[in-house]
């Protein structure tokens, strides 16, 4: 099944489940209430997502300098800097690794990024023991599924799943659905990986240039875990995290967890900058960075896109889109779902996945909170136009250069599309032909409804009808009101 | 064409890729870009602070921190005291500092005690005792560095207790790192955090959970 049948499917399934829709709705409610009151506490809300919208475009326009001067840095302290092309060779970076210094359990924090390059199947091919380590991904890895939500892994689920899934896997003893409770049976299981571990793997939430260093935002602390005791820290992270300094953090941080959480900001805000330094009490001996590209450097070449670089993968705009919030994370089949996972994953996965255009209303709820100004629902349309216009036979009106190879590109407009607009265009030049039409249809729908037939296979409208109440047909047409005095 | 170094050409014979993404970037980038515009002031974005020792005692006790005011080193070291007597048994961690083996020499601790000059806090620690670069008045936080006793030091036991003098307070966050950025902190040390309350978790149904896999209970010892 393709990529967009599954989608189709995924989705159609999910938005019918009503307890999941109830999860959802009170996690957004909650979001949503939390961020409203953490923007509260920042004086010029519009202000603070400026400067953070030009500090970022500041670093993507100076990539290659920012990365580099953040080399040296990481360099001049011992660290090692390893620049990745693709998954493949950013996992096989960190296998030999962990392979050569006989690594047998790896403690992780949360990183999209090692979800996208699917690092942790690689290391557990060698034997070795990959634990997630936030309580969030802890519970999806115990479940044998990808994360729901780039900030809260396991949103879609309540504490009574949480505490059914604790006691098949972790306590068999467990009576309870307290979360306190459950948080303590995680503390507990996780408690014995952060010590036994010879390698912590983390993400980065920002690479600083000046400064040499990464940053980490954690709340629980698995985080500071795992880039203080085992031997080896591991950072994996996209190239476009960078940052020029250290004093952007000082509206970066603030804004990240109000957009992410609504904290005023997050816990533990951590910056690293190599392994341990002599006269230093601990830290790892060994200091690595992965700097993954990944398909970012090809969007980084296509200037009408660029700015989805910017992002900071607070999370925002999935909590805030409608569509998100009725088909739910998974449905997606990407590592990156809602809105910005829909205008990404095109560029990161391929033409397999253009349809995630369409996933959307073009509402722009995502764009309105973006705390980079992204313009995401603008993007949305550009990968439409791209998914269907042929590079090839353009005259040379194509608004921009397509970011994927130009040869790769067909027309991929479906023929009963294509037939279905050249009729449609015949019939609005066509007042009679549209109007005969018009009643045509109105009359066989009714026949069918009359024969008990609504939402069944025959029905046009059954992907509305089979669902939701009826609407009901109308008695006059608006062009029969229209003659009749209605103008 | 750009003529690499010697070291340089080093890395990239160890890393094909790192000289085939950068030729990527630079040429996705293209020329020069256009300067970058001159950033809003920080005052307009957040509020001012006008007084920073009250708003970083409202954001301790928002952020569920322990915010224990002392006027002198007596003061101070029976805060300590009691914050240490109300533990249960088990070893004690503290950063190899003057001050504070001098605090804990009064303090009479009673637990097994390590100082970070001999090395990581151990796991079954009871509590850890350390001092800071700073705190922040604007987020009620507090700045450690890896000279504060090391990494282990703020989040290896159930109970950190910060010992810091009302002179370490700066209001925000920018001055923090504008500090940080002079004093070169991330060169002499590998590690900074700012630190923002105990460790918790919100990750099931979005309800906070004190005591993750950090310190449930943060205590901090202002002296005036």
């Amino acid at each position: 099944m393709s990529a967009a049948s599954q989608f189709l499917l995924d989705a159609g399934v999910k938005s019918a489940d009503i307890t999941h829709r109830e999860i959802i709705r009170k996690g957004v409610e909650n979001y949503w209430a939390g961020h409203m009151k953490g923007r509260q506490r920042i004086r010029d809300w519009e202000a603070a997502r400026q400067r953070c919208q030009e500090t970022k475009q500041e670093a993507v326009s100076n990539l290659h300098r920012y990365l580099l001067q953040f080399e040296a840095g990481v360099h001049s302290r011992g660290g090692h800097v390893f620049w990745a092309a693709n998954s493949a060779e950013a996992c096989e970076y960190i296998r030999a690794l962990a392979v050569s210094r006989g690594v047998k359990t790896v403690v992780k924090s949360k990183s999209m990024v090692t979800e996208e390059i699917q690092l942790a199947p690689v290391l557990e091919r060698e034997g070795i023991a990959v634990w997630e380590t936030d309580l969030g991904e802890y519970i999806v890895q115990l479940r044998h599924e990808p994360p729901y939500h780039i900030v809260t892994p396991a949103m879609h689920l309540n504490r009574d799943q949480i505490a059914e899934l604790f006691k098949k896997k972790i306590e068999p003893a467990l009576a309870t659905n307290d979360p306190v409770e459950l948080v303590a049976v995680a503390r507990r299981a996780l408690r014995k990986a952060f010590f036994s571990a010879e390698m912590g793997i983390s993400g980065a939430n920002f690479i600083v240039a000046d400064a040499g260093a990464i940053a980490i935002s954690t709340n629980e602390g698995n985080g500071r875990l795992c880039t203080s005791v085992p031997r080896i820290h591991v950072c994996v992270t996209g190239i476009e995290k960078v940052i020029p300094r250290l004093a952007d953090l000082a509206v970066l941080w603030p804004v990240l967890a109000t957009s992410g959480t609504g904290q005023p900001i997050t816990t533990y805000s951590t910056l690293i900058s190599g392994p341990r330094q002599p006269g230093e009490a601990d830290g790892p001996e060994e200091f690595h960075v992965v700097l993954v590209d990944n398909g970012r450097s090809e969007l980084l070449a296509n200037e009408e896109q660029r700015e989805v670089l910017h992002c900071i993968r607070c999370g925002a705009c999935l909590n805030v889109c409608p569509v998100f919030r009725h088909i739910g994370g998974h449905s997606y089949g990407t590592i990156y779902p809602g809105p910005i996972g829909s205008v990404l994953t095109p560029h990161l996965r391929g033409p397999e996945f253009d349809h995630l255009a369409y996933a959307s209303s073009l509402c722009g709820a995502c764009t309105s909170v973006c705390p980079v100004k992204i313009n995401l629902h603008r993007h949305l349309l550009h990968n439409r136009r791209d998914s269907v216009e042929d590079w090839n036979v353009g005259t040379g009106v194509s608004p921009a250069q397509p970011a994927r190879g130009v040869e790769a590109r067909r027309p991929r407009g479906k023929f009963s599309e294509r037939l279905g607009f050249k009729l449609w265009r015949f019939a609005m030049l066509h007042p009679g032909v549209y109007g005969f039409g018009a009643r045509m249809g109105k009359r066989s729908l009714r026949l069918l409804y009359a024969l008990g037939l609504r939402g069944s296979l025959l029905d046009p409208m059954r992907n509305w009808n089979r669902r939701r109440a009826p609407v009901p047909l109308p008695g006059k047409s608006f062009r029969a009101m229209w003659r009749k005095g209605l103008r | 064409m750009r003529v690499a170094g010697a070291e340089e050409q080093k890395m990239n014979a160890d890393n094909p890729s790192r000289e085939v993404i950068l030729g990527r970037i630079r040429d996705a980038l293209g020329a020069a870009p256009a300067p970058a515009p001159a950033p809003c002031a920080y005052s307009s974005i957040f509020d001012p602070i006008a007084n920073p020792l009250e708003r970083f005692q409202q954001e301790c006790a928002a952020n569920l921190m322990e915010c224990l005011l002392s006027s002198d080193e007596a003061s101070s070291t029976q805060h300590l005291a009691t914050a240490l007597s109300s533990l249960p048994a088990g070893e004690i961690f503290a950063q190899d500092d003057p001050i504070l083996r001098r605090l804990l020499t009064s303090a009479a601790v009673a637990q097994q005690m390590r100082w970070s000059s001999e090395g990581a806090p151990a796991e079954s620690s009871q509590a850890t005792i350390s001092r800071c670069e700073a705190l922040i008045a604007q987020t009620g936080s507090i700045f450690v560095t890896a000279a504060c006793g090391g990494r282990g030091a703020s989040i290896v036991a159930p109970v950190h207790i910060v010992y810091a003098t009302a002179s370490q307070l700066v209001p925000d966050l920018e001055t923090a790192l504008t500090n940080a950025t002079r004093n070169q902190t991330l060169s002499r040390g590998s590690f900074a955090c700012v630190i923002s309350g105990s460790s918790r978790t919100a990750d099931i149904e979005k309800i906070l959970v004190e005591g993750a896999h950090g310190p449930r209970r943060l205590v901090v010892i202002v002296q005036l």
